[in-house]
């Protein structure tokens, strides 16, 4: 039979049953994905919607905070835009408005499609988006008022937390409802992450709110509270999902199974195992028990058996594949951020051991090391499922390769330089904070030529964000270049046939 | 949506949304061109690769007991010290300090620690409440009696150099502080600020910590006076220590 004589209108299950006899499985699979992905439309582009306005806001916020950090003069008469208020603004937008919501969005709609069911009420995950939405608005405010509680990455007061937490269940729930219900029997890895994520963030930031706030423990234990929170928030909660959308996206677009089920069960179990005891190597020389450190440098060792796990699994899968990097947008950005998980995990055992942590410690390679989890890695994920996932929400193609490729090279250098700047200059400004023969204040000058060069590195990255955030406004509004062929990067006549983009 | 058939229809949709299209077809065409879901390969795990599991868990292993610093609760020092060069019954983290410093320098942290509040860093304690440490005849005195007033504290007033104290109370350190500490201040006030008496050892507070055990409350005045004046601790003397070496009992 042709493809025109699928039963797709109405696209209900009765007439799919009807017609069963008749249809093989792959086309009735193409109808359950296409119910599954009208049902989760709604809350995912809610959710893509706000991470886009919160990417855009906290972009903005980091620009400052950049050029502040060599032209203090800057709005220095603004209350609300010192340096103390703005930094942690842009750091929590950053993760709890951008990172968060994304990610959350793309586990939905993940989650729906491997338990192929489809998502039931949707309008209770709109309003949980809704109440994240306020939970970051409130704790955003707190912060510019000049309330924040003063711990990393934890800034946002009880009050928003308590509002994050009421959003977070009704997400969350629902999350774990599906797997619930799922029609398919077997789990694949992405759920592995993605439940594990669902399950360890409010463990993570529930148990951190209870330590710091409600019964707050006293001395150097807030300090091994408030950092094993901020590293576990990169791995357990972003760090999995990204992992897991990776797990699902190269497989996907490049139609080949896994490269081994095994490794990634070692990689999963161990990366669970190891990567809760990592956070407390960045107070290495801090007045702080030796041994706690030491124990989380040891785990950021023993991090490699999963990084290098895992990478191999991501490599072997790909191989012979890489050539389809030049078409497939999804799959560049997914391979970019896989790529850049094993050198983050890489980096963050290098320089928390403790011959280099004394000279990098407390430095600008600090802010380093958190862009290169945050950014290379966890963003760069997103942006490629972002690139796979909307067009089949909106049912529009993207509009732009070159775009898109615009989109791809600002990211990829402005993170590059960015990167490049803050460990150089980190390890300048370690080692001339080190040297006793210079004073305190030349270890300022000599890092200003690095920030200079930071800020130039957020620019491209806000020109990247602009670029992006005007082309998914296109997508969603239908504008621009209508097209019923997919969006590549590169015109190729064979592209399609090896891509599922 | 196959490329191969040049139907001019389908040059017409090439200019069209998905949402746009009358055809269902097209409204599927993304879902359509998609590979299946993926699956996972069964490829078995090589050799190597559990050599390097090895070599990673090896490596943090070895770091970690490297750097542990003894997994002392109150270290801020990571190196670790071979256990034999402990010289006493040191508490937790007791040591990697006995290798490089003498009982006077220990003392004189733990004397910091604790005692200089009501004491004074001078030793000479504040007039009317706290008794000065300096030239006390309870200091350069009996042994025995300071480690009473150490282990179970002091209440009710008090003679010192002539002059009356008895305001505050002494509290007893039994509970926080081990016999080498105790061993340790007892020696430094006993040698600082123009003080010249002999050192304390661990093993005579560890004697009379047993000796009182079942005393219940605090000692009074009365209690140090029926100790013989020159009741000593085993193990202290009157001879000033001349350098860091701890006695022998």
């Amino acid at each position: 039979m042709t493809p025109a004589d699928i039963p797709l209108k109405p696209p209900t299950a009765g007439s799919v049953a009807i017609a069963a006899a008749e249809v093989s499985r792959g086309e009735v699979e193409q109808v359950e994905r296409a119910l599954i992905d009208a049902s989760t439309r709604v809350p995912v582009l809610m959710f893509y919607t706000s991470a886009v306005v919160w990417l855009l806001i906290g972009t903005l916020l980091g620009s400052l905070t950049a050029f502040k950090s060599h032209m203090p003069d800057m709005l220095a008469g603004i209350s609300f835009l010192t340096w103390g208020r703005i930094r942690p603004a842009h750091m929590n937008t950053m993760l709890f408005g951008w990172a968060s919501m994304v990610g959350i969005g793309t586990s939905i709609w993940l989650m729906a499609r491997l338990c192929r069911t489809t998502l039931r009420h949707p309008l209770l995950l709109v309003g949980g988006a809704a109440f994240w939405n306020l939970g970051v608005i409130v704790g955003l405010i707190a912060i510019f008022a000049g309330q924040s509680t003063g711990y990393q990455w934890l800034e946002f007061p009880p009050y928003a937390a308590a509002i994050l937490f009421v959003a977070y269940s009704l997400i969350v729930s629902w999350a774990v409802l599906m797997f619930r219900f799922r029609r398919e029997g077997h789990v694949y890895i992405t759920q592995w992450y993605l439940l594990g994520a669902f399950l360890w963030f409010p463990w993570l930031y529930g148990a951190t709110q209870m330590m710091l706030f409600v019964i707050p423990v006293q001395g150097v234990v807030q300090a091994a509270v408030n950092w094993w929170f901020a590293n576990n928030f990169m791995f357990l909660w972003l760090g999995s999902i990204g992992l897991g959308t990776a797990y699902y996206m190269i497989p996907k677009v490049i139609g080949r199974p896994v490269y081994s089920y095994h490794l990634a069960a070692i990689g999963f179990w161990t990366y669970a195992l190891f990567a809760s005891w990592t956070g407390m190597q960045r107070l290495v020389d801090g007045p702080f028990p030796a041994w706690m450190i030491t124990a989380s440098i040891a785990a950021s060792i023993f991090m490699m058996i999963p990084v290098v796990t895992m990478g191999l699994n991501h490599h072997m899968t790909m191989r012979g594949s890489f050539p389809l990097m030049r078409y497939s947008p999804t799959l560049r950005f997914t391979v970019f951020g896989a790529i850049a998980f094993t050198v983050f995990c890489v980096v963050g055992m290098v320089i928390s051991l403790r011959s280099m942590a004394r000279v990098v410690n407390f430095t600008e390679a600090g802010v380093a090391y958190t862009h290169l989890g945050l950014y290379a890695f966890f963003t760069m994920i997103m942006f490629g499922s972002m690139y796979y996932i909307v067009p089949r929400l909106v049912g529009r193609e993207w509009r732009y390769g070159s775009l898109i490729k615009l989109h791809f090279w600002a990211s990829a250098y402005g993170i590059g330089l960015m990167l490049l700047m803050l460990f150089v200059g980190g390890w300048v400004q370690g080692r001339d904070v080190d040297n006793a023969s210079l004073a305190f204040s030349e270890s300022t000058q000599s890092i200003l030529p690095y920030l200079r060069g930071r800020s130039l590195s957020g620019m491209l990255l806000a020109l990247a964000h602009l670029i992006f955030a005007f082309h998914f406004g296109m997508m969603l509004f239908g504008l621009g270049r209508h097209a019923s062929v997919p969006t590549f990067l590169n015109p190729q006549a064979d592209a399609k046939a090896h891509t599922g983009t | 949506m196959n490329p191969n058939t040049p139907a001019p229809e389908h040059r017409v949709r090439q200019g069209m949304d998905y949402g746009e299209s009358e055809d269902v077809q097209n409204v599927h065409a993304a879902i359509q061109r998609e590979k299946r879901e993926p699956r996972a390969g069964l490829e078995p795990l090589s050799i190597w690769l559990i050599g390097v599991y090895g070599i990673a868990i090896f490596l943090g292993g070895a770091y970690l007991g490297r750097y542990g610093g003894n997994f002392s609760g109150d270290g801020l020092d990571y190196s670790v010290t071979p256990v034999a060069a402990k010289t006493g019954p040191g508490g937790p983290g007791g040591g990697q300090q006995t290798a490089e410093l003498g009982p006077v320098e220990r003392g004189k942290k733990v004397y910091s620690a604790n005692c200089a509040t009501c004491h004074q860093g001078s030793g000479l304690g504040v007039a009317g409440q706290y008794p000065p440490l300096a030239g006390s005849e309870y200091v350069l005195g009996s042994t025995r009696r300071l480690g009473m007033i150490l282990l179970k504290g002091l209440e009710g007033p008090l003679t010192v150099k002539g002059a009356q104290y008895g305001s505050a109370v002494m509290q007893p350190w039994e509970k926080t502080l081990t016999d080498a500490k105790i061993a340790d201040v007892l020696t430094y006030i006993r040698q600082e600020w123009g003080n010249s008496a002999g050192p304390v050892a661990p093993e005579g507070v560890a004697a009379l910590r047993k000796e009182i055990a079942g005393h219940a409350g605090s000692f009074h005045e009365s209690d140090l006076k029926a100790v013989p004046e020159d009741a000593n601790l085993p193990g202290s003397g009157d001879a000033p220590a001349t350098g860091g070496e701890p006695p022998k009992p």
